[in-house]
């Protein structure tokens, strides 16, 4: 019954933030003067839950279809086995096979026009930590480890854009550390 | 929970739920495409040169990818790019082996300067206004070329006048064969700290025409008369390296360190004795060791060759010298000279340095040929523990026109110069007032300036040519101390410009092609680095022994690892037996200010962090706190006790310090590490104009000094001004090191 009120409240509380949809506004700057404060107590609120609005890609780029046609995921996440970062890669990247693939299509028709305009694309972040968890989550060790991209990201075969199937808490990432021995000291991660 | 409540909440909750979907753009700026392809979070490591001293030590750049914000097409934005993060020594290099100092650690501030000139600039008002437009590259450089169009061809309209830092390697090639095609051109290389006097006494003693390599290393014995070799002469780095072997790389030797200077500095704070002299008297003392050395028979008066020869009265044994006679002068007791001879004398290798203030009055040159015959008579010219020549450095005449000279002659109005060019030089604030620069300034009708900053002479520019910074750019350098090996350094950029900017040499070319006839033809290379790679090939062709296997792969090795050197020590460069040069007249110092009214000697001198006021602009080295004293983000006057007492100053006290030419105000700093008869303050503050952290910061000690140049040189004297001090109200004086209520008493009361 406890647990139950404590799960309603979460969703809750969910619900009842003001949304963080003019983002600037809540984080502008109160001065020049760099502190790593909240604006708001909302703020505070959805950053200690890791409560984030749900990303708007700029292009509808469908993970399905491409990992449908045979790609690999580091045919474009290149970085994954050799150091900290995935990367997403740059519209120049896209462009080597939709300059000729699929370009009647209105969503590679805006790859192009970013392109033409000398953009890169605005993808908005998916996965990642709030600042103050002062996490360096390093993808090569990882990888070498053998962990599969699913494990984390879950089944990428049945998304368009990817989302946050999977909730990175600290949980999920001990839980997987001690199944398979690796280190769980604060300072692997927390640096 | 009520059910009234539960319904609220889920009323508002539904009314919520629709404004969430509406994204959390990370950052409201575009993303540029990236010119680069880079693994993010994967630093690599790339060889650069620092330029921000004459040392040339060699730099390793950390590189790793992030995001710029920098405007492209006029739009403002985000670019991934690969940016410098960290600058360290190189190992490899044979002047600094791996390490830095300070200046060179906040060279990565130039890169990334909030005010640093993104594009060409204008002039869109009066001069010295500080009102810029943007222009184009293209409109830039067509403006620079018709004006120098117009210097060109047979009856030219005037002539034109280039006033650069002391430069070396492909830039010093680029700029001499450019002012070369200019009829009556003046070509200045200016700094205020130059070592005009030094080269000048070397080739008089030793057929060099340059500052001397100190193999402080494997000595015995040093005697430095006012060089600030730690900390901010000639090659610090190498030769703090060098001291640090001296007194712990060899089990059981120590040698021994003697320092004489009326202030305590930073080198001389490592000093087994630190003796303060007379202001002018370091020649006479140089000599007074001789005299002993000769007198007691320690070594023949002839060992010193030719460069005692140029001393009168040496092969006399110097009778006027005896330390009984020039003891009162120079201020130190005639016991302890002799001491300090004998000691000297008896632990071989010992070498003697002159630099800094000691070269600086108008005896200088005097002086500095004392200590060259000083350093023959030891036997330390050319040999392990003394001092070298480097090798392979371009031959002795570079000197050039002086600074002094070509602003008489545009002042007189008997000049033609219708351009000045500016590179890495800041005469309004680096040369006395009484030299008149600013009215000789407004005389020019066209400046153009290349720096990467508006600094207070480049606020007088009609035309802003912003070079790249040092990081961004190609780089060579042909350091002439700090290393007995062949050093020719070359450096690719470490990353892509920030901003819309150009090296200079490049801009040059651009300008010279433009123009055309005799001026594109002394000038063949499109580029700065197709001009580098050509001297390295020919270098390759010059040498006897070669590493690579063709002049291909030698430019690959060279660029890959921050330049070439030789393997070994190259052959101590031969001391020539002719040197030429008459000695000075004048042995004694002359002081411009009497003693009754001007009663203290005045000593300007080099901060280790803000060196000669060019560094000014970089916040890393206006907080680091001056080593000695710990003061820092301002300017400050040194005042002994004795002294203070009896002008009633206190610590902190503004003061104002009047000499024959003007005066200033700064606060007072009391400390015992000074004569009582010397007031000392330090060098590289008191900009006009020079970026938000050195504009209108402290006061510009060289603003007030005599016009007075060393006797037989060009070089300012510039501890040749007395003044007087008094104090005027209460200062603003920054002490890392002490509670700030020592300096601001109103703060006690918090």
């Amino acid at each position: 019954m406890a647990v139950g009120v404590v799960v309603l409240g979460l969703a809750v509380l969910q619900k009842v933030l003001p949304a963080q949809g003019t983002a600037p506004a809540s984080q502008a700057p109160a001065s020049d003067v760099f502190t790593p404060e909240h604006r708001t107590v909302s703020d505070s609120i959805r950053e200690f839950f890791g409560m984030r609005p749900k990303p708007v890609q700029p292009i509808a780029y469908t993970h399905k279809v491409h990992l449908g046609n045979g790609m690999q995921c580091t045919d474009c996440h290149v970085g994954v086995d050799t150091g900290p970062d995935a990367r997403i890669p740059s519209v120049n990247f896209c462009m080597t096979c939709h300059q000729v693939i699929a370009t009647d299509k209105p969503e590679i028709q805006k790859l192009a026009a970013y392109r033409a305009r000398g953009e890169d694309i605005p993808w908005q972040r998916v996965y990642g930590f709030e600042p103050s968890a002062h996490v360096k989550f390093n993808h090569a060790p990882h990888i070498r480890a053998g962990v599969d991209c699913s494990a984390c990201h879950g089944d990428m075969k049945q998304q368009t854009v990817a989302e946050r199937k999977v909730d990175h808490t600290m949980g999920f990432c001990i839980s997987c550390h001690r199944q398979k021995n690796a280190s769980v000291d604060c300072i692997t991660c927390h640096f | 929970m009520e059910r009234r409540d539960f319904l609220k909440i889920s009323a508002v909750a539904g009314a919520t739920a629709a404004l969430e979907g509406c994204g959390n753009p990370d950052h409201q700026l575009i993303r540029f495409v990236p010119e680069e392809d880079m693994l993010p979070g994967v630093a690599t490591w790339k060889p650069s040169i620092c330029t921000l001293c004459p040392a040339g030590c060699g730099l390793l750049v950390r590189v790793m990818q992030g995001e710029a914000e920098v405007v492209r097409n006029g739009q403002l934005g985000l670019l991934k790019m690969g940016l410098a993060k960290k600058l360290e020594g190189n190992p490899a290099h044979p002047v600094n082996q791996g390490k830095l100092c300070p200046r060179g650690q906040a060279g990565l501030q130039v890169t990334y300067h909030p005010d640093r000139v993104k594009t060409p600039l204008a002039r869109n008002g009066p001069r010295g206004s500080g009102q810029f437009r943007e222009v184009s590259w293209d409109d830039a450089i067509k403006q620079l070329a018709s004006q120098l169009s117009d210097l060109q061809g047979a009856k030219p309209d005037g002539t034109l006048a280039l006033v650069t830092s002391p430069l070396r390697g492909q830039r010093k090639a680029i700029v001499n064969a450019f002012a070369a095609s200019f009829k009556n051109a003046a070509l200045v290389e200016f700094a205020f700290f130059d070592d005009g006097v030094i080269r000048a006494a070397n080739a008089a003693s030793f057929g060099h025409a340059m500052p001397p390599t100190v193999d402080l290393g494997q000595s015995n014995y040093v005697i430095s008369f006012g060089a600030d070799f730690l900390g901010t002469w000639n090659s610090p780095v190498a030769q703090s390296l060098a001291f640090g072997h001296m007194r712990k790389g060899r089990p059981g030797q120590r040698g021994k360190f003697v320092h004489f200077e009326p202030r305590i500095s930073q080198t001389a704070a490592s000093a087994d004795e630190w003796i303060p002299v007379q202001p002018g008297a370091e020649g006479a003392l140089a000599l007074a060791i001789a005299h002993v050395i000769i007198a007691e028979k320690l070594r023949p008066a002839a060992a010193a060759g030719h460069a005692g020869s140029l001393i009168e009265s040496w092969s006399q044994g110097l009778p006027d010298y005896a330390p009984e006679k020039v003891s009162a002068q120079v201020g130190v007791k005639p016991e302890k000279i002799a001491r300090i001879a004998r000691e000297a004398a008896a632990h071989d290798p010992a070498v003697a340095v002159i630099a800094g203030a000691a070269t600086a009055h108008t005896n200088g040159l005097f002086s500095a040929l004392a200590v060259n015959a000083l350093n023959a008579l030891l036997g330390s010219v050319g040999k392990p523990g003394g001092i070298v020549f480097a090798p392979g450095s371009p031959a002795a005449k570079d000197a050039g026109a002086s600074l002094q000279t070509l602003i008489s002659r545009i002042s007189s109005g008997s000049s033609s110069v219708k351009s000045l060019l500016l590179y890495n030089a800041n005469p309004l604030f680096a040369a006395p007032a009484a030299w008149g620069v600013r009215a000789a300034l407004d005389k020019v009708p066209f400046i153009a300036s290349f720096g990467s900053f508006i600094d207070d002479t480049s606020a007088q520019a009609d035309l802003i040519l912003p070079d790249h910074s040092p990081l961004e750019s190609w780089l060579d350098d042909v350091p002439i101390s700090g290393s007995a090996k062949t050093v020719v350094s070359v450096a690719p950029p470490a990353m892509n410009p920030l901003h819309d900017t150009r090296a200079m040499a490049d801009v040059l070319l651009d300008a010279a092609h433009q123009v055309g006839g005799d001026l594109a033809k002394a000038l063949p290379w499109k580029t700065y680095d197709e001009a580098i790679q050509a001297e390295f090939t020919a270098l390759y062709k010059s040498q006897a022994s070669r590493s690579a296997k063709d002049a291909d792969e030698f430019w690959t090795n060279a660029k890959d690892q921050g330049g070439w050197w030789s393997a070994e020590e190259s052959k101590a460069a031969s001391i020539g037996v002719s040197g030429s040069g008459a000695a000075p007249k004048n042995a004694a110092p002359q002081f411009d200010g009497g003693t009754d009214q001007y009663p203290f000697h005045f000593l300007p001198f080099a901060s280790q962090l803000l060196y000669d006021g060019s560094l000014a602009h970089l916040p890393w080295l206006q907080e680091t706190p001056d080593p000695l004293s710990t003061a820092m983000w301002g300017s400050w006057v040194e005042i002994n006790p004795a002294t203070a007492a009896k002008l009633m100053i206190k610590q902190g006290d503004l003061v104002q310090v009047t000499s024959p030419h003007g005066s200033l105000e700064a606060p007072a700093l009391i400390t015992p590490g000074i004569a009582p008869d010397v007031i000392a303050m330090p060098v590289g503050q008191g900009h006009e104009n020079f970026t938000r952290y050195a504009t209108g910061r402290g006061a510009n000690p060289i603003s007030i000094l005599s016009p007075a140049l060393v006797e037989g040189t060009g070089s300012l004297a510039w501890a040749s001004t007395r003044v007087k001090v008094q104090a005027v109200g209460r200062g603003k004086l920054i002490l890392f090191g002490g509670s700030l209520s020592e300096a601001s008493p109103e703060l006690k009361h918090r």
